[in-house]
């Protein structure tokens, strides 16, 4: 039988092409290649790959016989919600003036990613109710406590670093992309461990 | 917990996927239970006896 690959470029090549493609981009704005604002708009067009990713992750969940409808929502409502950080990171980002005196607006700039973070977490909350498959359910709970304990355990050690002047101050943000870099790692073990 | 899926579906000819639509579930579901990487709840284990229509200590053995 054919290995299950979610068509010719699969889930697994999109999130590394978009992984690569924002580490190029952070590369270039760091060195002031790049202006914020074309910054920005090359964001923006590197969350286009992100459709591609959902897509071919539901079609290789359905080559495998575990695309539960849950399943799709979910991925769906992840898309979603990343395609809605990176809109909210970018524009935040771009229109914050760190000279001016903070006001109602940057309040509300600074939460613009914050609220499409807060539909991630909800969105992961709804899949482990709706999810009817006791073992997909199990594999995503798994999942979600590998990603917890990279977060904890990055977390502390960076934080005892940092206070001991030996590693420079990170953002609390930055904890979620570690909590989604480390939950994708589990999945990827988790499945690793069916075959 | 040791069982018996694989040579029960095999002495019915079922696949993995015939197997995971009777139960209504993903064929992961089936290939980790079978494997014993995934112990199944109680009610589960009562609709994989009643698909093969046996008890659930005839198909799930105790020990590793």
């Amino acid at each position: 039988m054919a290995e299950a690959s979610g068509g010719r470029f699969g889930p697994v090549f999109w999130g590394a092409a978009f992984g690569l493609a924002i580490m190029a981009l952070a590369g270039l704005r760091i060195y002031g290649i790049i202006g914020q604002a074309t910054g920005f708009f090359i964001l923006l067009a590197c969350s286009a790959m992100i459709v591609p990713m959902i897509r071919s992750a539901n079609r290789l969940s359905r080559e495998r016989g575990c695309a539960s409808p849950a399943l799709i929502r979910y991925n769906k409502g992840m898309g979603s919600a990343s395609i809605a950080y990176i809109f909210g990171l970018g524009v935040a980002v771009w229109l914050f003036d760190k000279h001016a005196e903070p006001t109602t607006w940057t309040y509300l700039l600074a939460l613009a990613p914050v609220l499409p973070i807060f539909g991630m977490i909800w969105v992961m909350g709804r899949y482990i109710v709706e999810e009817t498959d006791e073992y997909l359910r199990h594999r995503a709970v798994m999942a979600a406590m590998i990603g917890l304990g990279g977060v904890l355990a990055i977390g502390s050690a960076w934080g005892f670093l940092e206070s001991f002047r030996l590693a420079p101050h990170v953002p609390g943000w930055a904890s979620v992309p570690v909590w989604a870099i480390s939950m994708g790692i589990g999945q990827l073990w988790l499945r690793g461990r069916e075959r | 917990m040791r069982n018996r899926l694989k040579v029960l579906r095999a002495e019915r000819g079922w696949s993995q996927q015939d197997l995971a639509e009777r139960l209504e579930v993903s064929r992961q579901s089936v290939n980790a239970i079978e494997t014993g990487k995934y112990d199944p709840s109680l009610p589960l284990a009562f609709r994989i006896a009643d698909v093969f229509g046996m008890r659930i200590e005839e198909i799930f053995l105790k020990g590793e």
